[in-house]
């Protein structure tokens, strides 16, 4: 028992898991921490990424990795689309933060029962998968197949490039400047605005990107975004808000922790244990992500 | 006096005329009817809490579900007139044990929790409902359409009076300091943690009297369906479409809905969403104060 639990193969699953779960922690970082948008359609976007990657599989039969930049465009689009016609204004009106976050919780419920019907009224909702990379790689024991081996490789890039971004480029130090202290990154010339709207962008990119990669390994339904929009929100209260490093350790605990409860129990163990983790991670930080964030 | 007086009066009338209305316009209008009925009874026990505190539950279905699971596993043991109030009693109990640590979440983080929270019953519920090998469970000789509709009805009236009586009473004033600013309604003494775990029970007991009937109306229970987070988003999306002010408020917004899901349902349920979707977005914009809130602005 011991010895199937610390094999390489289960701790290969969790990394590929984990390197999602950190993307799509990422994104929900991005976007909470620049503008305290509460997005509870995050995971949403992972979907609509996810359906991107699987009808340019479908139509083109070209690998999914190709359309990587499209997928980003189109939800860094989608991310535009909604700063500019509902958060903008909203944002410049310098309300409290209690109601932006109020407000963007309900905006974006509204925004997550559309983007999930409109992808089930014009596709259905029956999931759907394509085998692409499928063939298995072999390493000793360790038995991979080529679809995670390049969404490891992909997502890994991926957090490493971004976390040189925000910490080495004077924008991605912008970036963390608006999250740390809104205030006084006015104050000190920071385009408000403009670090608002890259945020956005590339926070919806990521968590399009995240469903891309996750389309090539797991099924594709209009309604599969409620686990990573929860996920995501486990990554940042445990990680820390505007912590990315903490996000990318938080997302591979939680991975550890999911796949090892679904070889130990059973698959249902697995929505029981994050809604749990979820719950808890809530109870114990009762004031929510931002003392993480001051601390860290 | 005259006011409490012609509260009475209306909801009484209203209660009567969608019960005889929906008996006599026919088997498909008796069936809205105990839909309106059904979201006006949720909608105004979750105003109840919500409304008056500003603590917004996503989490609203569990009542419902316990509810009506309460009712399915003991149908065969007692009569149906037990179980009703038994199933809100459970709803009840419940959130009277999850409110203490519950409710010292704050704001949005309270919102995503209670949803959070909901989906772990779910998923709770389904596994061990799965151990105990029922995939989904029937109910055999269930009571008729009007007399649940009868019940729906005087369920709907009840948690209109409710919300109305405590939104005007001195705990209702509480809670509605606490919603204005906990720390200054602490401050001036009102017990803040007792009174919104008191409101938070209270506003679980009708729509678990509710999930009891409707399990009665529908006769089979399947986990996933019953514990839906739409019946939580339904709820909260018609209390902001309504607008949370008064007790007209749920009232309205549940007659907006239930409108929008006959006209659409028909032509496809995902129809439907997407304009809940879109008119939850256009009120929040552009009428924050929902339905009642327009009203207002024009009579005034």
């Amino acid at each position: 028992m011991l010895d199937s639990l610390l094999s390489a193969q289960l701790l290969f699953a969790a990394a590929v898991l984990g390197s999602i779960y950190a993307l799509v922690g990422l994104g929900l970082n991005l976007v909470y921490g620049t503008m305290r948008l509460l997005n509870i359609a995050h995971g949403d976007i992972l979907m609509i990424g996810a359906f991107s990657a699987y009808w340019w599989f479908t139509l083109t039969g070209l690998s999914p990795l190709i359309a990587l930049p499209l997928v980003a465009a189109i939800g860094a689009g989608l991310g535009l689309a909604l700063y500019f016609g509902l958060f903008r204004r909203q944002l410049a009106q310098g309300l409290p933060p209690a109601a932006i976050e109020a407000r963007s919780l309900l905006l974006f419920f509204g925004v997550s029962v559309v983007l999930q019907n409109v992808v089930a009224f014009f596709f259905s909702s029956t999931p759907r998968a394509y085998r692409h990379l499928d063939e298995v790689v072999r390493i000793g024991d360790l038995a991979m197949t080529g679809n995670r081996i390049a969404a490891l490789v992909v997502a890994v890039t991926l957090l490493a490039g971004m976390l040189v971004f925000l910490n080495r480029s004077l924008f991605g130090i912008e970036i963390r400047a608006l999250i740390q202290h809104r205030e006084a990154a006015r104050v000190v010339g920071i385009n408000v605005d403009r670090v608002q709207m890259v945020a956005i962008a590339l926070g919806f990119a990521a968590a399009a990107i995240a469903g891309a990669l996750l389309s090539m390994t797991e099924q594709t339904s209009p309604f599969m975004g409620f686990r990573f929009t929860i996920a995501a929100f486990v990554v940042i209260i445990l990680g820390g808000l505007g912590n990315i490093r903490g996000g990318i350790i938080a997302g591979m605990l939680l991975a550890v922790i999911e796949i090892y409860a679904v070889t130990i129990f059973s698959a249902e163990a697995r929505s029981i244990l994050i809604y749990g983790a979820f719950v808890a991670a809530l109870l114990i930080r009762p004031q929510g992500l931002i003392g993480f964030g001051k601390r860290g | 006096m005259r006011n409490t007086l012609s509260i009475l009066g209306v909801t009484l009338a209203f209660g009567l005329a969608l019960y005889f209305g929906g008996i006599a316009a026919g088997p498909y209008w008796q069936l809205v009817a105990l839909n309106l009925a059904m979201w006006i009874a949720l909608t105004q026990s979750w105003s109840l809490f919500s409304g008056l505190t500003g603590y917004v539950s996503l989490g609203h279905v569990v009542a419902y579900g316990l509810g009506a699971y309460t009712m399915v596993i003991l149908f065969r043991e007692w009569p149906v007139w037990v179980l009703i109030p038994l199933g809100g009693a459970v709803a009840g109990l419940f959130a009277l044990i999850v409110a203490l640590p519950v409710l010292r979440v704050r704001g949005p983080y309270f919102v995503i929790l209670t949803f959070g929270l909901a989906e772990l019953v779910k998923f709770v519920l389904l596994a061990v409902e799965t151990a105990l090998g029922q995939s989904s469970r029937l109910m055999f000789g269930a009571p008729g359409a009007q007399t649940l509709l009868a019940w729906m009805v005087a369920l709907a009236a009840l948690a209109t009076l409710l919300r109305h009586f405590v939104g005007v009473s001195v705990f209702g004033r509480g809670l509605i300091a606490i919603r204005e600013d906990e720390t200054a309604a602490e401050t001036i003494g009102i017990p803040i943690s007792r009174y919104k775990a008191l409101a938070f029970a209270l506003s679980a007991v009708i729509p678990g009297m509710v999930g009891a009937v409707m399990a009665l109306r529908s006769t089979y229970f399947e986990v996933l369906q019953v514990f839906s987070p739409t019946i939580s988003f339904t709820i909260v999306t018609m209390a902001i479409i309504g607008g949370a002010g008064d007790a007209r408020g749920p009232v309205l917004g549940a007659l907006f809905l239930v409108a929008l899901s006959e006209i659409l349902r028909g032509v496809s349920p995902q129809l439907y969403l997407i304009f809940l979707g879109i008119s939850l977005i256009g009120f929040v914009l552009f009428a924050p104060n929902g339905l009642t809130g327009l009203l207002r602005r024009k009579s005034s």
